[in-house]
């Protein structure tokens, strides 16, 4: 559940108190009765506790500012999965100046920027400038959480300790967060055999991603997914397809459905480079072409169709290049770098909803652990996982966060360990879930028709 | 509202425009279902719907039957009700990913997070066209939990099942017979029987899972669909005349089966001949046959009998047709055997 938190009635004579400083960062989690923030009034100056426990999520005004009581200041939930509703804070430039030498923003990771057009009033040079540091942290956080899930469940899997199987996408967290981090959350997301990367970036809790691949009754489709098939509609995440190429037209599908209700909603199909060749590409992304379909196509270049490099399949070293077979536009992207990542699609998103019909975003990308469980990835040499390695999107992001954003390297390292906490909680939680029951295997199958 | 004499192709297309009158969410796809001046589809069943209801909802397609297909899905999935059509029912096998991955298993693989109302128009039956143009596919879909299986027979069938159809939940697979159509002009076909019946001219439905009593008899039930029902029935007058009295049933909907009332009618003559026109092993009448085996074996006086065509792909030229699909004599002599003793 989401709360917010307001500046109560502090008895104050006049309507405004000043906000002196918070107590609390964003990610903590906060008792009922703990403080939150001081506040000076024109008597004196005091404390503000929290009303519940919770997670802060957000911060809505900095120290020094003057707010109103009963203005709201501050975001809490009970988990850290939650989605935020958007707040433009109307008296803050969205836009962060990379080369400030700005105090440190208090703001929290979960702030994904809530404007991704350029302003036309502040015309500017550098794409990054779109990007404030709430922004950056945000996809931050999400890259990581997903590292350290995917990391952790490969732990787990070398010990025999996880069932079903596995397509793990270390390497590729950039694109899903990138990606994902443009949308809206009733925009509708297709993924693939690969998708724990992509529900994470979109929103759907660890708990219930693990609770799936553990089969368990918790899990987002109470054990009848599996890994390959995870579902949270409710976030925008439809149901991931194991079918290479499947999600093309489907997303195509949901899209002219969106724009034949005259909906702003955008889908985007997630795909890999493998998926190109498949008939299933061509017919969707051509059918989307004639249509003006609000639809992104994100090809996942990661080089290898489970074993077979790229230039064993295709005779173009640029998949985008593809895109004027359709008449559309097509880029190809350093999918290791997740601010270029979000500025690409950000662009393609703004081109669908606004009528421009679909985009083919070519992601250069690489997976750091074979194709599924059970795949050393032999047909790699060191060297080459060592090269992209050295362009890892975390390690790149971090780096932007400190030299460029002025954030606190050891910030940087609780939020990584509140990841990883979470994950293993997500572990502990999946491990405890009951089992589904013998029942619910014989159903849904069909869905009831309702009252007409 | 009274009603008034429709064809097959009246009555669906009656059934579509009432559809996308009533909900907005409702469109038609598929190859050149809209185009002005064009056809109306394969064979006219669209025709004059873009006039009414724009190129929008009435969406020609390039000849991409998975993508047709597979915007159906992902339509469906988010809130549209799709109806999209093959122009021949033997092209569905280009897009069946779609339809057995995709639709049918959608619901179920996410637990009932997302359904899939939609509809796949299949245009089937034999009409001198040869193999990859006049196959019955409906075993291939009765096969897959998860579809609705529907073939009416006649105009008033047409018209209701459609439109439960299209306000079903669930994908349905909606089988029409090319010589039940009653198409005109340049799309009529020459051995065509097209039917033409009295057909309200309200919204109504016929339910899903539901069998049609087309004939009552005492001696033998004959189970049929599409065009089969008519064999049947002509089989069915002349039997009468030899003193036989043979129950017709319409199995205008495989999926679900409405299986007690087929038993009632097999436990009540004690003799069942299972008539279509797909090929024998694998084919719909083989699963009715074997639930029949199963809960009516100690009621049966004689063994399950099934009049289907033969295990061969399917011929092009007229005689070789004839020979192929079940005629009403092959039908006659079935049941006089099943009498002789």
């Amino acid at each position: 559940m989401i709360s917010k938190i307001v500046v109560p009635n502090l008895g104050a004579t006049g309507a405004d108190v000043t906000l002196v400083s918070w107590l609390v960062k964003t990610g903590d989690y906060v008792k009922a009765g703990s403080p939150l923030f001081s506040v000076s009034t024109d008597k004196a100056e005091m404390e503000v506790e929290a009303f519940k426990d919770g997670y802060l999520r957000k911060i809505l005004a900095d120290p020094g500012s003057v707010v109103e009581l009963g203005e709201e200041v501050a975001i809490i939930s009970d988990s850290m999965e939650e989605s935020l509703p958007i707040v433009i804070r109307k008296s803050q430039s969205l836009t962060a100046n990379r080369k400030s030498t700005q105090p440190k923003s208090q703001s929290g990771p979960e702030a994904i920027v809530s404007s991704h057009r350029r302003s036309p009033s502040t015309p500017t040079q550098d794409p990054h400038d779109k990007l404030t540091v709430d922004g950056l942290l945000g996809m931050f956080r999400r890259m990581v959480l997903i590292r350290r899930f995917e990391d952790y469940l490969h732990q787990l899997f070398l010990q025999g300790l996880v069932p079903g199987t596995l397509h793990q996408c270390q390497g590729q967290e950039a694109v899903a967060v990138g990606v994902c981090a443009t949308l809206r959350r009733d925009d509708v997301m297709f993924s693939t055999h690969r998708p724990v990367g992509h529900f994470l970036a979109k929103g759907t809790s660890a708990r219930s991603i693990a609770a799936e691949i553990w089969g368990k009754a918790t899990g987002c489709a109470g054990g009848k997914g599996g890994q390959m098939h995870l579902v949270d509609v409710a976030a925008g995440a439809m149901p991931s397809n194991a079918i290479v190429g499947a999600n093309i037209p489907i997303a195509t599908g949901a899209a002219i459905g969106f724009r034949l209700r005259g909906l702003e909603r955008i889908a985007v199909s997630f795909f890999g480079d493998g998926t190109t060749n498949i008939g299933a590409f061509h017919e969707g992304i051509n059918l989307a072409a004639i249509k003006d379909a609000p639809v992104v196509f994100v090809c996942e270049n990661n080089l290898y169709a489970a074993s077979t490099h790229v230039s064993l399949t295709m005779r173009i070293s640029e998949i985008a290049e593809r895109a004027k077979a359709y008449g559309i536009p097509g880029r190809s992207v350093d999918g290791m770098d997740v601010i270029a990542v979000y500025d690409s699609m950000a662009e393609a998103v703004s081109r669908a909803r606004q009528g421009g019909g679909p985009t083919l975003l070519e992601y250069k990308t690489y997976r750091y652990a074979g194709h599924s469980r059970g795949d050393p990835g032999g047909y790699r040499k060191k060297d080459e996982v060592q090269k992209w390695r050295q362009s890892d999107p975390i390690s790149r992001a971090r780096k932007s966060l400190i030299e460029e954003y002025q954030q606190n390297a050891s910030d940087l390292d609780d939020l990584e360990q509140a990841c990883q906490e979470e994950v293993e909680e997500a572990v502990r939680f999946a491990q405890a879930s009951p089992d589904p029951t013998t029942e619910s295997c014989f159903g849904p199958v069909y869905a009831q028709r309702g009252p007409t | 509202m009274g009603s008034r004499k429709m064809t097959m192709v009246e009555a669906l297309r009656d059934a579509m425009r009432l559809a996308m009158r009533s909900d907005s969410s409702v469109f038609i796809l598929g190859e050149d279902v809209g185009v002005s001046g064009g056809f109306g589809g394969g064979f006219t069943v669209t025709l004059g719907l873009s006039d009414d209801f724009g190129h929008e909802r009435v969406m020609d397609t390039p000849i991409s039957e998975t993508a047709i297909i597979g915007a159906a899905v992902g339509a469906a999935m988010t809130g549209m009700r799709p109806i999209a059509e093959m122009q021949y029912g033997d092209f569905v096998f280009c897009g069946m990913d779609q339809v057995v991955n995709q639709a049918a298993k959608m619901h179920y693989m996410s637990n009932g997070q997302v359904k899939v109302p939609m509809v796949l128009r299949l245009p089937v039956g034999a009409t001198t066209r040869g193999a990859q143009h006049g196959q019955s596919t409906e075993a291939w879909f009765m096969h897959t939990p998860g579809l609705r299986v529907v073939c009416p027979s006649n105009p008033y069938d047409a018209k209701g099942l459609l439109l439960a159809s299209i306000r079903d939940e669930n994908p349905v697979i909606f089988l029409e017979h090319k010589l039940l159509y009653g198409s005109k002009g340049g799309r009529k076909e020459r051995t065509s029987l097209d039917p033409l019946a009295e057909v309200p001219e309200e919204d109504f439905e016929v339910p899903l899972g539901t069998v049609a009593i087309k004939r009552e008899g005492r001696d033998v039930t004959l189970l049929a669909n599409m065009l089969m029902v008519h064999r049947a029935l002509e089989a069915a007058a002349e039997l009468e005349l030899e003193g036989i009295s043979a129950e017709v049933i319409d199995v205008r909907c495989l999926a679900p089966l409405d299986i007690d009332t087929i038993l009632e009618s097999a436990k009540k003559t004690t003799r069942v001949v299972i008539v279509e026109e797909d090929n024998l092993t694998g084919g719909w009448g083989a699963e009715v046959a074997a639930r029949l085996a199963q809960s009516a074996f100690y009621y049966l006086d004689k063994p399950i009998t099934r009049v289907a065509a033969p295990d061969t792909p399917l011929p092009c030229a007229a005689s070789l047709e004839r020979a192929y699909v079940p005629s009403a004599q092959r039908v006659i002599e079935e049941v006089r055997h099943l009498l002789r003793d």
